[in-house]
């Protein structure tokens, strides 16, 4: 059972798509449970009614739809994606389509979700509604001309709150809470019927259209996620091992200076008793991890270089130094034939 | 306990997770906190919005303290900040980075507070149920101004017999709560768009200034807890030769008490001062010291103290291509306690 836990957890990590898909499915219950905790409050005031009802109908959704885009890291990519200058690797909006697609139809499920427990509970409904029920089709009628407008308004805004309703006289309480509650709730379902039919629609129809320039865009947008990713890794690991390397080189030239001392400026014995005469294995495995990045600028000049220029989508070729000369000012060569590998129109 | 050991491991694998992880746990705590904690209005005129604005505030600063001391973070940040330049320029902006990743997460728990407060509505209705203006509801026509001062000031109080089943009360209350809940969805959704458009436009300026104070940011936290490694390791090290030391004196003094006795027939004094451990013959049993020689080497008190200070005041550059023992030369005039320390005139900066 640990061992299925775990393989579910290692899939849901294994890329951003996945990860969100677990993140939506949470956010959902959420969304659910975070109602049924919710203790609704109808202010049972006529002006008021219909603000607060129309208030909790959009404000938690849109929360939430903005909760789910704000947990996306892939927002932050797709944001850096469309910043970035082009250098030596073509931008395709194709791409940053696909991807903002992907995100709005996983942040969009929680808001759904939250609508259509709303509105299939009723109270909600009911809050914004019972000014406009129908008094001479439920109620006594005769007795409602007489009334003025704000005194019917005043009466009938007490609806939702039973221990303050005053009108029985008019209209008996329970008929006009479920003639709301049926309307409420005939519209809840026709909302999750239509909201499923047009999921449905969209998923079964696009491998009808443009199911080849999809694929592309879906490998692209997976195969960025994963490259930032595996760059985030890689200078974590180099940070490491530079660590590590300066903290023995601080060691080493510290019993270097008391070496010094000791040996009374003997500087001809010092330098070889100082260190170990042979660098250890551990050691060199680290300066490997550096692969020859051992200061502070020329790490700074990478991670310019990484953000103004991305390298090319081709391995395997003979790359120009990336902080020669050839590269200075950033001005991009046409690349041509990349472009035709890379983008093409269907 | 496997699903928690694996749980575990993803959150310690990168220290921002780990942070992550503290600052979800902490709101966790907060939501147990505010449900399992009893609201107690007074119901009194004057006490009662010092008591609602006093539990909506004081809590969410108990917990935004809490959240930056349990972020470690914090300190590495306010070392950093400290430091003496020495041979490695401080960078502003790394330490403005690091302030504010602190920031946003300590700012997690106090926030869930205070909306979980709105959106319930107890503190609201106590701190503000006095300052209702009775035109709106017309029960209080006939009462006298006091009356209804005393009467709004119990309205909190369901219990009480002023105000128990009272329409009146009802209305009020229901009002205010009404008010606290459309306050607390607002102060959500403004934070929600705001953390949204914090994130989406970030990349839109200075992208590459952002990578690399992310990048010096992680490297000084990474740094701060190998250093504490390594010299936990030197210390292990370091207490494991001086007790072997000791044993072999030890050994050796109660041979030469054998010798002597047996050449002396008689007890003879011994030297108060046990033979100094030989340095340059580690005893057998030691690691076999391939990776640890620049350890071994610092072995006396005041040599770790010296390394300790020297670490604080004047850390090494961030530049790995020169050689130990020019380093900076710095280091040896640095130390004031160095006998004779050989001044050595290069002096790199970076």
């Amino acid at each position: 059972m640990m061992d299925k836990f775990r393989m579910i957890f290692q899939f849901l990590q294994s890329n951003q798509e996945s990860f969100m898909n677990g993140i939506c499915g949470i956010m959902a219950l959420a969304s659910a449970q975070m109602y049924s905790a919710f203790d609704f409050n109808c202010p049972c005031l006529p002006g008021y009614n219909a603000a607060y009802s129309a208030g909790i109908l959009l404000a938690p959704p849109l929360v939430l739809f903005l909760l789910g885009l704000v947990m996306n890291n892939n927002v932050s990519m797709l944001a850096e994606e469309w910043k970035r200058p082009p250098g030596r690797r073509a931008k395709d909006p194709a791409v940053l389509r696909y991807m903002f697609c992907s995100m709005a139809q996983r942040a969009l499920i929680a808001p759904v979700v939250w609508v259509a427990v709303t509105l299939l509970d009723g109270k909600c409904f009911l809050c914004a509604f019972c000014t406009a029920v129908p008094v001479s089709a439920l109620g006594n009628g005769s007795l409602a001309p007489g009334l003025p407008a704000p005194e019917l308004a005043r009466l009938l805004a007490r609806v939702p709150c039973p221990e303050i309703y005053d009108g029985d006289w008019l209209l008996a309480r329970e008929v006009a809470v479920r003639y709301l509650r049926c309307i409420s709730q005939a519209l809840g379902w026709s909302f999750v019927l239509l909201t499923t039919l047009l999921a449905f629609v969209v998923r079964s129809v696009r491998p009808c259209f443009t199911q080849a320039a999809f694929l592309k865009s879906k490998y692209w947008s997976h195969y960025i996620d994963i490259e930032r990713k595996l760059f985030d890794e890689t200078c974590t690991e180099h940070a490491k091992a530079f660590a590590k390397v300066c903290i023995q080189q601080f060691f080493e030239a510290m019993n270097h200076d008391l070496e010094l001392g000791h040996t009374h400026g003997t500087l001809a014995t010092a330098p070889a008793s100082a260190a170990a005469p042979t660098t250890p294995d551990g050691a060199e495995e680290e300066r490997e991890k550096l692969r020859g990045i051992t200061d502070q600028g020329t790490m700074n000049r990478l991670l310019t270089s990484w953000h103004k220029c991305k390298p090319p989508l081709r391995l395997g070729q003979e790359e120009p130094p990336l902080m020669g000369n050839g590269w200075a000012g950033g001005g991009p060569r046409p690349p041509r034939k990349e472009v035709a590998t890379y983008f093409s129109k269907v | 306990m496997d699903k928690f050991r694996m749980l575990f491991q993803h959150f310690q694998s990168s220290s921002e997770s780990v942070m992550n992880g503290i600052c979800l746990l902490l709101a966790a705590v907060t939501v147990k906190l505010y449900s399992s904690f009893d609201f107690n209005c007074p119901c009194l005129v004057h006490y009662n919005a010092l008591y609602g604005l006093g539990l909506l505030l004081t809590p969410p600063l108990a917990l935004f303290l809490c959240g930056l001391l349990a972020n470690r973070q914090s300190v590495v940040m306010v070392e950093e900040w400290r430091r003496p330049a020495g041979h490695r320029r401080k960078d502003a902006g790394i330490i403005r980075y690091m302030c504010s990743s602190v920031l946003q997460r300590a700012l997690a728990a106090p926030l869930v507070w205070i909306l979980l407060a709105l959106l319930d509505g107890k503190c609201f209705v106590c701190a503000f149920s006095s300052s209702v203006d009775p035109e709106k509801f017309l029960d209080f026509a006939n009462m006298t101004p006091s009356q209804v001062q005393l009467f709004l000031a119990k309205v909190p109080c369901k219990e009480d017999e002023l105000v128990r089943d009272s329409p009146a009360r009802k209305a009020v209350s229901r009002y205010l709560r009404c008010l606290s809940q459309a306050i607390g969805w607002s102060v959500t959704l403004l934070l929600i768009i705001a953390a949204f458009l914090a994130r989406c436009l970030r990349p839109c300026f200075d992208q590459t200034v952002f990578l690399q104070r992310r990048y010096w940011s992680n490297y000084v936290d990474l740094e701060q807890k190998l250093f504490d490694e390594t010299c936990c390791e030197h210390a292990r090290d370091f207490a494991h030769r001086c007790v072997l030391h000791f044993f072999a004196s030890m050994q050796s003094e109660l041979q030469a008490r054998g010798l002597r006795r047996d050449n002396a027939g008689r007890r003879l004094e011994l030297p108060a001062v046990p033979e100094p451990p030989a340095v340059p013959e580690p005893p057998e049993g030691l690691d076999s010291g391939s990776g640890k020689a620049h350890l071994r080497a610092i072995s006396s008190r005041e040599q770790v103290d010296r390394l300790l200070s020297t670490w604080y005041s004047s850390k090494p550059p961030l530049d790995l291509a020169a050689s130990p023992g020019l380093c900076g030369g710095g280091l040896s005039h640095r130390a004031p306690t160095l006998a004779l320390g050989t001044r050595l005139s290069q002096h790199t900066d970076v």
